[in-house]
């Protein structure tokens, strides 16, 4: 079943709400790189739906609430905005840039970021780089970036199992305030385990959905709220 | 912080989608007056882009919060003074001494580590920082990226700068001096410009191939360069190629690159590799056993940055779980990288690149044809197969047409021979390695 995605709001991209599962290391490396830690540079990859934007957006927000200027942005190969986007922005203290293969065969783009890359290590601030592969195989034209991109630390965010899958579905609904239980749970894994970045969304627009209806999530209810999605 | 904008954020936080707020809200910066709140962005693009699209929202959040006793305005900068700026183009002597000279203290010839691949490059940038201006003028490091090219250029302006702590050294990106430039002009400050550069006791300009193609920039920096070597005053230049060979490059500078002294920086060798990661561990305070720094820097041929990527990735998992740094664990905190690497570089794609640069058949390789046409790149392929992959002797052998391991020790052993006596197989092994790490 194919569910059309709508402009969707995805607040509270925080540390708290995001489910570990195998990768409390990535978590807690984030952490510090967004307040104190020394590493000056992270480079996460995994593939789409593994949490990637969760993760450095939530690393934004942790770096503002100590007081540090930090910036992200995702890029879409659709919709480049213009190089020139990257002025000053050498000056803040966090910078987190998201679906970095999709700059490859832009090779202005390319040059913008190699650019900025320079002065923003030179200027001591920290860079949080992610992609749906690692760095050797991102297909950038300049080497001179390619190497840059390897120089971190560079994490693979390790894929969820079946099981924690479940649980990951239980604490997300749970930190966005309802319960679901297990059979409907299974159903929706069932049906979109294998794009776990559109069921992040659906779960989004569940809560909404109980929220307006004032109603407990069943599986007649569920089809019912993917059936007005369609 | 200005209270009012802190809670118009937590609204907005709401209101608009997380990615548009991250992106563009929450890097705002505030500054709060009697009758103004002013927000500060990092550029112009930012700034039109907000108010195209969340200027609306934004104005209704603060009237609601400073019951509408606030005008809502917008500027390029920032609140905290930037680490550095561009260079601004000071006279006065005090105000020289305290310009930036961009030197990262942590790059210095101490902590160089010296292997065949770079000794010669190491040994001119010493020579260079006991004679400024007067040997090697300009000193010409050329090389892949990632070999080490910036380390030398900090090594010898931070050695520079223990003898005469007011030398005037900048160390520069070739992309930043484009900036400048162009700056420059727009300001109508160009005097000031070249007037900043010619003061310049020793200009380190690295990777100088981003010069190409923009010829209004070439042709000031060769006003510049000629006015330092007038001067004697030092020039060191890094690139990733021999001079004449950079495209889009004119040829008088082409010519005067190659005044001084061209030297090359090569991949480093397996015994390098290894004592590059013995010393980088040493400076995060790992004491490194060599038995894991040969298997690490066998695992990761390519270039410097790699090693230390994968160094940081097996201290860092180290400080995380509280292990101890053995060959197993470095091998699990590896694993994705090793295996990444073990595609990557796989027997099979090195007897394919090395078919395709001596242009024979992939299966002439594995067959039993003996002329010197076929038998030389065999040997060159299964030497690389040896320092590239982890692959023992028995199982290279097997991959070359079922082959004795002992023909496999003699093939590596003949192409170290052929390496110091014939210029040509040492060239192109180097060029093949090249070719497979990157």
């Amino acid at each position: 079943m194919q569910v059309p995605l709508q402009f969707e709001f995805q607040n509270d991209q925080t540390f708290a709400s995001f489910f570990p599962g195998n990768n409390a290391e990535i978590v807690a490396q984030l952490q510090a790189l967004a307040t104190n830690g020394q590493e000056q540079q992270i480079f996460i990859w995994g593939d789409a739906g593994s949490g990637k934007s969760h993760l450095l957006q939530a690393c934004c927000q942790q770096a503002k609430l100590v007081g540090k200027d930090p910036f992200y942005l995702a890029f879409d190969a659709d919709n480049l905005p213009a190089p020139t986007l990257l002025e000053g922005l050498e000056d803040l203290e966090l910078v987190c840039f998201d679906n970095i293969q999709t700059l490859a065969d832009h090779i202005d783009w390319e040059h913008a970021l190699f650019a900025f890359y320079n002065t923003h290590r030179q200027n001591n601030h920290k860079l949080l780089l992610a992609a749906d592969c690692p760095p050797k195989f991102l297909g950038f034209d300049l080497p001179d970036l390619k190497t840059r991109m390897a120089w971190g630390l560079t994490l693979k965010i390790q894929p969820l199992r079946d099981d924690q899958l479940i649980e990951a579905l239980t604490y997300k609904a749970h930190f966005l305030g309802f319960d679901i239980p297990p059979a409907v749970g299974r159903f929706l894994l069932n049906h979109y385990v294998h794009d776990l970045a559109a069921l992040w969304l659906l779960l989004d627009k569940i809560d909404r959905a109980t929220l307006a209806a004032q109603r407990k999530l069943t599986i007649p209810f569920l089809k019912q709220i993917l059936a007005d999605e369609t | 912080m200005s209270v009012i904008w802190n809670n118009c954020l937590a609204k907005l936080e709401h209101e608009i989608p997380s990615t548009d707020f991250s992106t563009w809200i929450r890097p705002l910066q505030a500054v709060e007056t009697d009758s103004q709140l002013k927000l500060l962005a990092p550029n112009r693009f930012i700034i039109d882009h907000i108010k195209q699209h969340f200027f609306a929202i934004i104005e209704d959040a603060v009237n609601e919060f400073s019951n509408a006793t606030l005008a809502v305005q917008f500027e390029i900068g920032s609140k905290k003074s930037p680490a550095i700026k561009a260079p601004i183009l000071s006279k006065s002597p005090t105000q020289k001494k305290n310009q930036p000279n961009f030197l990262n203290k942590a790059f210095t010839f101490e902590s160089f580590v010296e292997g065949k691949s770079n000794q010669l490059a190491r040994a001119a940038s010493v020579t260079v920082s006991d004679n400024i201006g007067k040997v090697y003028n300009p000193l010409f490091i050329y090389g892949s990226s990632g070999l080490g090219k910036t380390h030398l250029m900090h090594a010898i302006g931070n050695a520079v700068l223990l003898k005469k702590p007011d030398a005037n050294i900048v160390y520069l990106h070739s992309e930043k001096f484009v900036q400048d430039m162009v700056k420059a002009l727009q300001q109508n400050s160009i005097n000031q410009f070249k007037e900043y550069y010619r003061s310049i006791d020793i200009l380190l300009m690295d990777d100088i191939q981003f010069l190409a193609g923009k010829e209004r920039s070439q042709e000031e920096f060769f006003h510049t360069f000629n006015n330092l070597l007038d001067n004697k005053h030092q020039v060191v230049l890094t690139c990733d190629k021999y001079p004449k060979e950079i495209d889009g490059l004119e040829d008088r500078l082409k010519s005067r690159f190659g005044w001084g002294l061209p030297v090359a920086i090569e991949p480093p060798d397996l015994e390098t590799r290894a004592a590059i990661l013995i010393k980088k561990a040493m400076q995060v305070g790992v004491d490194l056993d060599q038995d894991i720094a040969f298997f690490i820097a066998k695992r990761i041929p390519s270039n410097v940055r790699d090693l230390e990527g994968a160094l940081r990735r097996v201290v860092a998992n180290s400080q995380f779980t509280g292990r101890d740094i053995t060959l197993e664990f470095t091998k699990e905190a590896l694993h994705d990288l090793i295996s990444l690497q073990d595609k990557l570089i796989s027997i099979d794609n090195i007897q394919k690149t090395v078919a395709e640069y001596f242009k024979i058949r992939v299966a002439d390789l594995s067959s039993k044809n003996r002329k010197q046409s076929i038998t030389r790149p065999r040997q060159v392929a299964m030497c690389l197969a040896r320092e590239l992959t982890s692959h023992s002797y028995p199982e290279i052998g097997d991959a070359f047409g079922g082959r004795d391991h002992t023909t496999v020790i003699n093939a590596c052993k003949r192409v170290a021979e052929l390496k110091d006596d014939d210029v040509k197989i040492a060239e192109d092994y180097k060029n093949l390695l090249r070719t497979l790490s990157h």
